[in-house]
């Protein structure tokens, strides 16, 4: 795993070195092993490295034989030992055993269509020297991030935003859209990011830029065929997918450890690692002060179960105040939850450990249906199918237990059954938009002119395929889960970024396109299954024997770290204090100071214990702190990043050209 | 009575509009359909109503129909006082 970054030019002028040192400077975190940088006369490519494949010989940028086609890449292709002996086939000859060469001569043999070969995570640049091209592609789900803008004739792109703006040469302004998709959807949704003209490329689609236009294609489709049922052979096709999907993810030339929630998914993704490595299997959690949050009994029995090796991380409200701005420095964006920063500290003790690659359980709610949210859609369209109904709508007091009294009560099933209606493709999210938009509520008036004219939800449904119509209501769930919070917020600022805060790669075994077509194809009883709507059925069926039956049975929790109190109830930080202060607000323009004192007053009396207060601190803190760390420049991180050492590469060539600058 | 709603509107706005200071709430206007308050904080507004006029709410009592609306809420203390007083 690791950082790419680069920059291409419409005119052969040449590509500093210093330049592509400073990006490569400013993704060091990803890649603490080595680096390297090439550059032609239009082009420059930088590469940092976190060894896990190949680590005598894998050092990047990477060339085919004669020195034409160059690479940079993050992430993992793991069939690439499958794919390999077809290339020798054709003639390509390997100088290496990673996976980075197999990219190069696919990409020679296959062009474009290469990508429909790969099964991993990952996101390259591609310069091609014969046609002076460069194709940039990113995997189907969005694990790995690549970022880029369009200025001045060039095309500028990395893993991180940070590598753009520290060429200096990518003006760094906010997107107030992709800001408010934010605090509609939990994120900006790809390819709008929180800032103005840095584009995301979407997973599952690739771009190619030549003669300074860029063209974006989508190679991979979300779909979700019509269903019938179960397949008599469904458990097998699932154990096979299961077992190849973590082998797979178990190739490296480093020990690979397992994250473990104590939730279904993630046991099932550790005690598939320990029957699959050589090694002890070492696993980390977090786990939390406060006991509505914390699962450790049932990592414990995990633990015990699989034997492997266990290390905890405690969270207490103060670690998550102690680490918020690096967190949100490095998610690079707003964000309406804390619960990033746990992850945070676990890739810290994972990475203390000794450990740079984990398996993680993320991606098994999206495809067997196991957040609440889908429950949640069931129940409404039930209730308003017969709206005189006075039992349905108690449904909803079940639905949430961990609310306490104000999860339930006719107030609380009058919000659902007010939320929308069923003929709105967005049905199932508007809920969630609605709560989380009464953020907006603290938008400073001059927020509210700079969106005049624009609707986060209607450009949502605006963007939506033309299938999405011909699905069921839980499969448009299931879809809109993916696009929405899956690739732009769960992968990222809970995945990508805050394992890659500290050198950790992240692999998802529940994200094998294999196994999402598998359970994109199963009827949807197979996954929310019977009156009591049981969720993820099929995983559960399957899983016996493999998890403890505590673990088995258990309904799902959701993932959630404390907000307000993190900030509030302990010792006062200046940096909260200066964050909220109203010359700094004004400055952001973004909150409005008088709405922020209020909540400000709220916070410090201990009065905001609701849902809309929560996430609107946490909105307004990250959101300053953003701010001031990459546009505003009260906070000076953004300049702090040292350029790397031309002379330090493990790559190191340079044209002639860009020499002579 | 008036005296209920207008203690309850101040208490509305200083808690649950502090952000929106040009909102305009009109005393029938519902307050969980314009966004007002939800159901935490319904729980909060049975806080207050609980402190500053001495009434208990009881679980069957959290309706709209009792709490949905200033006048709702107004009307509803009222008929508890004089219960609790007859008593």
């Amino acid at each position: 795993m690791c950082g790419i970054a680069g920059i291409a030019r419409r005119e052969p002028n040449g590509v500093n070195p210093d330049v592509l040192a400073r990006m490569a400077g400013a993704l060091r975190h990803r890649g603490p092993d080595g680096y390297g940088f090439y550059t032609s006369p239009r082009v420059g490519l930088a590469h940092v490295r976190l060894s896990i494949i190949d680590l005598a010989r894998g050092a990047q940028p990477l060339s085919n034989e004669d020195g034409q086609v160059w690479i940079v890449y993050n992430g993992e292709v793991y069939n690439y030992r499958e794919l390999r002996p077809a290339l020798e086939r054709h003639g390509h000859v390997f100088s290496t055993d990673s996976d980075t060469e197999v990219l190069v001569h696919a990409y020679e043999e296959w062009g474009t269509a290469m990508l429909g070969r790969l099964n991993g995570q990952f996101a390259f640049a591609i310069y091609d020297r014969r046609d002076e091209s460069v194709f940039l592609a990113r995997d189907r789900f969005g694990v790995r991030p690549l970022f880029y803008a369009q200025q001045g004739g060039a095309l500028y792109f990395g893993s991180e935003v940070k590598a753009l703006f520290a060429t200096g040469e990518v003006d760094a302004a906010p997107d107030y859209a992709g800001i408010d998709e934010v605090f509609t959807l939990w994120a900006a949704r790809p390819p709008r990011t929180p800032f103005r003209g840095v584009s995301a490329l979407e997973p599952g689609c690739w771009a190619v830029w030549k003669d300074g236009a860029l063209r974006v294609r989508r190679y991979y489709e979300l779909e979700y065929p019509d269903a019938g049922e179960e397949p008599a052979d469904a458990l097998v096709q699932l154990d096979d997918l299961m077992r190849t999907g973590v082998d797979l993810r178990m190739r490296a030339d480093v020990p690979v450890g397992g994250y473990l929630s104590g939730g279904l998914d993630s046991s099932i993704t550790c005690a598939l690692a320990t029957a699959s490595s050589p090694y002890q299997v070492r696993t980390f959690s977090v786990t939390f002060d406060d006991p509505r949050f914390d699962e450790s009994a049932y990592q414990r029995a995990v633990a015990e179960q699989i034997r492997s090796r266990h290390a905890v991380q405690p969270i207490g409200e103060a670690a998550v105040a102690d680490v918020f701005p690096d967190v949100v420095w490095h998610t690079e964006t707003p964000l309406v939850r804390t619960a990033p920063a746990p992850m945070y500290l676990l890739s810290r003790l994972t990475r203390d450990a000794g450990i740079k690659v984990v398996l993680t359980g993320e991606g098994a709610d999206e495809l067997f249906l196991g957040y609440d949210l889908f429950k949640e859609t069931v129940v409404r369209e039930f209730c308003l199918r017969q709206p005189r109904s006075e039992r349905r709508p108690r449904l909803f007091d079940r639905l949430y237990p961990y609310m306490g009294d104000g999860g339930k009560g006719e107030f609380w099933r009058r919000f659902f059954l007010q939320a929308g209606s069923p003929d709105d493709p967005l049905f199932s999210h508007l809920p969630r938009i609605q709560l989380t938009s009464r953020i907006k509520d603290f938008y400073a008036p001059a927020m509210r002119d700079a969106l005049a004219g624009w609707n986060a939800e209607a450009a949502l449904r605006d963007s939506l395929p033309p299938a999405f119509k011909r699905w069921s209501r839980l499969n448009r769930a299931a879809y809109l889960e993916m696009v929405t919070l899956l690739s732009p917020y769960l992968l990222s600022s809970q995945g990508d970024r805050m394992g890659m805060a500290h050198g950790i790669e992240g692999r998802f075994p529940f994200l094998d396109h294999r196994l999402f077509e598998f359970a994109a194809a199963l009827p949807e009883r197979s996954k929310l299954r019977g009156g009591r709507l049981r969720e993820k059925d099929i995983l559960r069926r399957w899983a016996g024997g493999i998890v403890p039956p505590m673990v088995r049975e258990r309904s799902k929790q959701p993932y959630r770290a404390p907000d307000v109190p993190a900030f509030f109830a302990g010792e006062r930080r200046e940096y909260v204090e200066e964050a909220l202060r109203a010359p700094s607000l004004e400055e952001a323009g973004i909150f409005d100071p008088g709405g922020v004192d209020g909540l400000v007053r709220r916070c410090r009396a201990g009065m905001a214990t609701g849902a809309r207060e929560n996430q609107a601190l946490v909105a307004v803190l990250s959101t300053q702190l953003w701010y001031h760390q990459f546009l505003g420049g009260r906070d000076g991180r953004a300049s702090a990043s040292p350029p790397l050492s031309l002379e330090g590469a493990d790559v190191a060539l340079f044209a002639e050209s860009a020499v002579a600058q | 009575m008036t005296e209920i709603l207008e203690r309850t509107r101040a208490y509305v706005r200083d808690n649950f509009l502090y952000m929106r200071p040009d909102f305009v709430l009109g005393d029938d206007d519902p307050l969980l359909a314009k966004g007002v308050i939800d159901s935490m904080g319904v729980m909060e507004v049975i806080g207050f109503l609980t402190s500053e006029f001495g009434i208990a709410v009881a679980d069957e009592e959290v309706t709209e129909e009792n709490l949905g609306s200033l006048s709702a809420i107004a009307r509803f203390v009222t008929r508890k006082a004089l219960k609790t007083e007859a008593a």
